[in-house]
Parts: structure tokens; sequence; C-alpha cells
């Protein structure tokens, strides 16, 4: 069953605030720039939230990063960086009433908010914030999980497309269209567990910046995972659970945040995660060109076949 | 005193059908068991010595109790040697 979820017009935000809904989890993002917050809500439009709030987000923009800043949020471990460049600065409030959420304070360059970057710093904050919010939100820490990958819908189940970087699955979103399904996003998604009244695993959309322009916040079951890889050709192969397990791991975003979880808890979680996923789904590894044709014949046999499984 | 051996458990491992996962500290090295190694790593939990280890895969496995000495030998060495398990000295646990 597809289910779609949209704020009202009167939804979240203030002026000076937004609240975006994360799966279960609502994360409220504060800006002192109005325009790069006004960017921000038409960017996630499909995703505000009028929901309570679990965790927040407060972006203090700067020009430049102060030395006092840097040298500050060093001593406490608390920088975001690519390479050498340094993306964020931040820390962490304990609130000290049980009713408020927590709230990490970012200081970031103005620059990164450029419209040429698209953004992306989002992409780094809001998994964070995701999970840090899910430690408290799940008695033990373990709620759904985010997974590098491309989702697109069709016939009322979620394929899952996922891999690395450039393995193709903003291509698979663009080859897709909207004649062959609907893209609800092609960086990332959200998987959650079998419920008690399902055995389907759900997958949603979140608001992480990919290559295309849809970013939606809708839910549908998840039929099976396809593991991209690059080749001359079309082709899929079925894989065995532990191939699938190997490759599917490495694709699961680690429940890092802010407060810094063990190594040891983090991978525990994946492999828990990853386990139950190739328990419950099939798994293929799926070889393709820019034969766009030929693509949707491969995945509408597939479909076939998994409805003659499934039935 | 009798050698026991015991896994690593900063390690995190799970087991996928007839075989065993074992994920490195970095996250990133991946170390598979086979069928009989996995038998090995399970038991491998400071309780046991490698001749107990050895009569269990007896049991387990179509094999004579030499091949079996020999191959928990064998894993047990390979597997220390990657970090992926200890020797301890002690009694075996009752």
């Amino acid at each position: 069953m597809l289910s779609h979820w949209r704020a009202d017009s009167t939804g979240n935000s203030s002026s000076s605030k937004i609240q975006l809904q994360i799966g279960d989890v609502c994360c409220s993002v504060t800006c002192d720039d109005e325009e790069v917050l006004g960017n921000l809500g038409q960017l996630y439009f499909d995703f505000l939230s009028d929901q309570p709030v679990d965790f927040s987000i407060d972006l203090h923009i700067v020009q430049r990063f102060s030395s006092h800043c840097i040298a500050e949020a060093s001593s406490l471990g608390n920088i975001i960086r690519s390479g050498s460049n340094i993306l964020v600065a931040y820390w962490l409030t304990d609130n000290e009433s049980a009713n408020q959420n927590h709230t990490v304070s970012c200081t970031l360059e103005r620059h990164q908010f450029n419209p040429h970057f698209d953004f992306k710093i989002m992409n780094l904050l809001l998994p964070l914030s995701y999970y840090e919010a899910c430690r408290t939100r799940y008695s033990n820490g373990c709620g759904p999980m985010l997974v590098h990958s491309c989702g697109i819908i069709r016939h009322g189940r979620l394929m899952m497309f996922s891999g690395p970087s450039d393995t193709g699955k903003t291509t698979i979103a663009k080859l897709c269209g909207n004649e062959h399904g609907q893209v609800i996003n092609d960086e990332m998604l959200l998987v959650s567990g079998p419920d008690k009244d399902s055995d389907a695993l759900m997958v949603q959309g979140v608001p992480i910046i990919g290559g295309v322009a849809q970013r939606l916040n809708v839910s549908a079951p998840l039929a099976c995972v396809l593991l991209l890889k690059q080749s001359d050709r079309t082709a899929l192969n079925r894989l065995n659970r532990t191939e699938a397990y190997l490759q599917f791991m490495r694709q699961v975003i680690a429940p890092r945040d802010f407060e810094g979880r063990t190594k040891r808890a983090m991978l525990s979680q994946v492999a828990e995660f990853s386990d139950m996923v190739t328990n419950v789904v099939p798994f293929y590894e799926l070889e393709f060109t820019l034969n766009q044709r030929a693509l949707w014949k491969t995945i509408n046999k597939l479909e076939k076949s998994l409805g003659r499984e499934g039935s | 005193m009798e050698t026991q051996i015991v896994r690593n458990e900063d390690l995190v491992w799970r087991r996928i059908e007839d075989e065993i996962v074992v994920i490195g500290n970095d996250g990133l090295a991946v170390h598979m068991l086979n069928k009989s190694a996995a038998y090995i790593w399970e038991q491998c939990d400071g309780t046991k010595s490698p001749d107990e280890i050895a009569v269990g895969l007896c049991e387990h496995f179509e094999v004579t109790p030499e091949e079996a000495r020999a191959d928990v030998q064998a894993t047990i060495d390979k597997l220390e040697g990657m970090g992926l398990m200890h020797k301890t000295e002690g009694n075996p646990v009752q």
C-alpha cells in the first residue's frame, strides 16, 4: 500500500524554522539566515511537518570560521570535514527538561549554501540528526536505517537500486523518468523492519538531496534489492544470501550520531539490519547500460517472476 | 592449565546460513568463514581447548580425529594471526 503524507499549508514553520519528517522522526531546522531557510523549505517541501520535534538543528551561518570557533570545536572533536576542508563545527546541547528535545548548534560558512553546491551539507547533518534522535526514540537505539540507494515505486511496490557512488543510481532514476515508475529518491532511502501487522519491509523517501529533483515523502513495501554493477550489457543475476549480505551491508549508512556511538555498536547494528533485510527480500546484481529499453524489459521480466513467487 | 581459545569480542560477526561473516574493527575488512571454520569460530568461547573443539568437529563433520585436530589447529593459527582470536591459559569452565 502506498502512503503519502504532506504537511498542511499552515504546517510546520515559523519564519525562522522549518520542521522535517524523516520516517517517524521530526527534525526542526532553525537558521539565522532567512534566505537559506527559505531555500531549504523549498527543497524539502514534501517533508515539511507539524509533528512534535524529536531533534533540532540550529544553523549559524558565518562568512568565515573564526579561529576561536575552530579551536573550541576541534578540542571537543566536534568537526565534520570533507578531506582537509572543515564543513561544520558543532555543539550538542543536552536540554535539561525531559520534555525538550536535543539540539545541535552548527556553524557553517556561507559559501556552502551556494546554490551550485546544492545544499549537500544537509545530506551530512540530517542522517546524523536522524540517528541521534533514534537514540532516545527507540528503546535500544535501533530503528529504521538509511541505505545508500535509489527507490522506484512500480505497481505499488518499491524496487531498491543500491550501490556506492558512481555505480548508476542517478542514471537509473533518469532512465526511469515518469514513464517507468515513480522515483522517490536517487540517493538514500529509509528502510523499516517488518512490524507486527505485516511481513513486508517498508521503504520511505527521505529529505536527502541526490542528482534528480524528486524527493518524495512516500512509502511502499520493498519488493527486491538490485545491487548495481556498471557493465557493457544488461543482465540480472540472483545473489545468494551471503553475497547479498556482503554487498548490502556496505550500502547501509552507519548510525553515526553527534555524541558518537562506539564503532562496535554501529557495526553491530548494521550487521543485524543487513541480516534482517537479506533474509526477507530477494537480492539481485543488476548489470546495465544506458539502453533504457533493455533495462526496463529486464525489470519487467523480474517483476513478473516476483509476482509468481509472491502468489 | 589448559589453553583455551577466545574470539576477539570487540569484533562484530554474524552467521549467514552456513558461513560466518566477521567484520573488522575498521568496518571495512570482512572475513568469511566456511562451514568448518564457522563451527570452530562458534566453539571458541573461552571454555574449550583445541582438542575439545576437534572432538566436536569430528561429530559434526565426517572427518577423522587426526584431520579434525589438524583442521582446528590450522584454523586457530590462521585466525589468531589475523587478530580475530587469541589463546588464554586457564581451566575449562565446568
